[in-house]
């Protein structure tokens, strides 16, 4: 058999047999890896509004416990009206919410934001007025570790608590990300606006202060709702998330 | 003859001092400065290039009077490549936080110098047996400058090790600091440097 066919045919088994070996990995793991997923969101859920000590390991099942006890997951339309329970067909967006002795004490919204080299997710927390931000996480991102893959790190995140959204007047603002430190860029009067960037990623912030822009106005009305106090605990008639979806 | 005297045993021992793949070929040195903030991610990047070294040395072997030349490369890269990504499934389902943590970094085994290099200078040239233990020996190797590293690193830099606080509290109430520097990259350049030296004082040739 001349060389080249055989080194053709060597090849094509070559990659036929690492397939079924990456095939079944992928997808006998599949199950457990899911599972996990989903407490790692649940966990960045509690983190956001500081339900959770960062540097203890948690159990499955008490992340769990933790979860059902204080958050509940709602949906709300564009003009932020809560679904309720006999609304079907419109999907909306989901709001999670902090419930401490039956009062809604923060609402935590899910962040999908651009990033320099993908998407990075996880959650913002605001206060029940409305305006202050309660705690930030990342749970997904594909950022330079080092550089860009700080924004999961603590000391990046834990600049977001105590931010305000809003100005003064309670005109709509976001909240960004400075170039550098916000103490020595960003005038005194706005500095409750940013927190501090990252040196060697400017571009992450600047997409992930975008995003966190277009969420925060998505989510306007509902955070207009709680400035103006109308929001402040659960009727009971709320779609709740499905289980599914909260996962 | 004593069993430390047989040829496996030398092939399996030699990476751990005499020929260690981070010491002597400076191999891998891109990963050791990156996962030894903390010995849980050392240890785990450890076993992980372990498993991967290991066994692909073995499959090469298996294969090396098959494979054709010309592509003999890309079909080891391919066997790597396959290993590598089973080691992050399996660190993805049963312990996600540290591969959270390790990130890219368990992809880039395959571009680990280490595991080409066995592969080329060793597995192609020496039976199956031979090739696993030697796979074995540099992994472990490896993975005990990764963990001396993230020992003298974990320590200095955070108090702790494997996460748990070990320098009393008594002493950062007499003025003790943590060295906030050991938690930086060039700190595990300065650490891997010291442990050269030691290495070199002790083995001579």
């Amino acid at each position: 058999m001349p060389d080249p066919i055989k080194s053709f045919l060597f090849a094509a088994a070559t990659c036929l047999i690492c397939t079924l070996f990456l095939t079944a990995a992928s997808t006998g793991l599949k199950g457990i890896q899911q599972k996990n997923i989903a407490i790692d969101r649940q966990k960045n859920i509690l983190k956001s509004v500081g339900l959770l000590d960062e540097a203890v390991q948690y159990t499955h099942t008490g992340i769990n416990r933790q979860y059902a006890d204080n958050i509940k997951c709602i949906r709300v339309d564009e003009t932020g009206a809560i679904l309720t329970k006999d609304q079907r067909a419109t999907k909306g967006l989901p709001v999670y919410l902090y419930m401490k002795d039956r009062q809604i004490e923060a609402y935590i919204l899910p962040v999908d934001s651009r990033g320099l080299w993908g998407r990075i997710l996880g959650y913002l927390a605001l206060k029940n007025d409305g305006a202050t931000i309660a705690g930030f996480t990342v749970y997904k991102h594909s950022e330079t570790p080092g550089l860009g893959g700080e924004i999961e790190r603590q000391w990046f995140r834990k600049n977001f608590n105590g931010k305000k959204i809003v100005d003064s007047d309670g005109n709509f603002l976001s909240v960004a990300i400075a170039k550098g430190n916000v103490m020595d860029t960003v005038d005194k009067d706005r500095q409750v606006h940013y927190v501090d960037g990252i040196s060697g990623a400017t571009l992450t912030g600047k997409y992930l202060s975008s995003g966190l822009k277009d969420i925060l106005a998505v989510y306007e009305p509902v955070s207009l709702k709680f400035r103006s106090r109308q929001l402040l605990r659960l009727s009971g008639k709320e779609k709740i998330c499905p289980a599914k979806e909260e996962k | 003859m004593k069993i430390t005297q047989t040829r496996q045993f030398k092939i399996f021992s030699d990476p751990f001092l005499k020929n260690n793949p981070i010491f002597m070929q400076m191999l891998g040195i891109c990963s050791a400065l990156a996962v030894t903030v903390q010995l849980k991610t050392a240890f785990v990047m450890g076993l992980s290039l372990t498993f991967v070294l290991a066994f692909s040395n073995l499959t090469i072997s298996l294969l090396r009077n098959v494979i054709p030349r010309n592509i003999r490369m890309i079909v080891e890269l391919s066997i790597i490549a396959t290993l590598v990504i089973i080691a992050d499934e399996m660190l993805r389902a049963f312990l996600y936080d540290i591969s959270k943590q390790l990130s890219v970094f368990v992809g880039l085994i395959i571009t680990n110098c280490i595991v080409m290099g066995r592969a080329e200078t060793f597995a192609l040239g020496n039976p199956p047996g031979l090739s696993f233990l030697d796979g074995l020996g540099n992994g472990i190797g490896y993975g005990t400058v990764l963990v001396a590293v993230a020992f003298i690193r974990e320590l200095l830099g955070s108090g702790n090790l494997f996460g748990y606080s070990v320098i009393p509290q008594s002493f950062y109430v007499a003025g003790y600091e943590d060295m906030g520097f050991m938690l930086l990259a060039p700190a595990a350049f300065i650490i891997i440097g010291l442990l050269v030296w030691l290495q070199k004082s002790i083995v001579k040739d």
